[in-house]
């Protein structure tokens, strides 16, 4: 403290430790609220084709899956959300696996875009491939999930809302897709 | 570089400061929290704090006046200490300070 560089050093040092406590305030405001929203979702035709996936070398079942969505994340987007990560997921139960997950979809709303997503009959952005052959008359389930990319704090999961269960046709589909 | 400056502070100057410094930047950071928290944006918090950080650095950084009021009061030079200087100082003399 002799020196102005001592000075500097000790007010430099005692900054940085307040912003860390103004960031630290900032998570815990945020940490205990609720991000879920009502999410609509809709799903408007599903096909189902066996084919060949080329990684494997095998024939497995490939989904096509035209969908509709509707949701709202206006109240999402707080003082401590910078992005929000949105991901349209597949679950479903076969024989092989107790518990299969596929993306078919996401998307990303920065702060400062439109909160309000509202899409009509869009197509899986991802293919959603089984690990066999087993997505023919089987129960599917559809639900949105989200990453909330904070400022400060750690990345949060949202269990999303919207949850809808449709049953799978039970033959291959013939139309293009 | 900073030599030729005269940069001290005395003691209870330099205290000063310290305690200065960080009641700014503290009352800055709960400032740029409310406002930040009451427009949801966190950029302003971090604004606000840096423009407390910037008027913290006026405040304390150069060596003003008032930190300058308590300067240290030496002691006079003895008249009885020899004038040429010994290396090593003789054995009458170290055992006069250890009695002190």
């Amino acid at each position: 403290m002799n020196t102005i560089l001592a000075r500097l050093n000790a007010l430099f040092a005692f900054s940085l430790s307040v912003t860390a406590a103004v960031a630290f305030a900032c998570f815990l405001t945020t940490n205990f609220l609720d991000y879920s929203q009502k999410v609509d979702i809709d799903v408007n035709k599903v096909v189902i084709k066996n084919m060949e996936e080329f990684y494997v070398g095998d024939r497995h079942d490939l989904g096509h899956i035209i969908f509709t969505l509707k949701a709202n994340f206006t109240p999402v987007f707080n003082w401590n959300c910078k992005e929000l990560f949105l991901y349209l997921m597949a679950e479903y139960e076969t024989p092989q696996n107790k518990l299969n997950q596929v993306v078919l979809w996401d998307h990303i709303i920065n702060r400062g875009e439109n909160p309000v997503v509202n899409i009509r009959k869009r197509s899986n952005k991802y293919y959603f491939f089984d690990d066999g052959a087993f997505l023919r008359g089987n129960k599917l389930q559809i639900s949105l999930h989200w990453n909330i990319i904070p400022n400060a704090g750690y990345l949060w999961r949202v269990p999303g809302g919207g949850s809808i269960t449709l049953d799978l046709p039970e033959s291959y589909g013939t139309s293009r897709i | 570089m900073f030599e030729s400056l005269p940069v001290h502070m005395d003691y209870s100057g330099q205290k000063l400061a310290e305690q200065i410094f960080q009641k700014i930047i503290v009352i800055f950071g709960v400032i740029g929290f409310v406002i930040g928290f009451a427009s949801e944006k966190l950029s302003y918090s971090i604004y606000i704090l840096g423009a407390g950080c910037v008027l913290a650095a006026i405040v304390t950084l150069p060596p003003w006046g008032f930190y300058r009021k308590d300067p240290i009061k030496w002691q006079k030079p003895a008249d009885d200490e020899p004038t040429t200087y010994s290396p090593l100082p003789s054995k009458t003399a170290k055992a006069a300070k250890k009695k002190n």
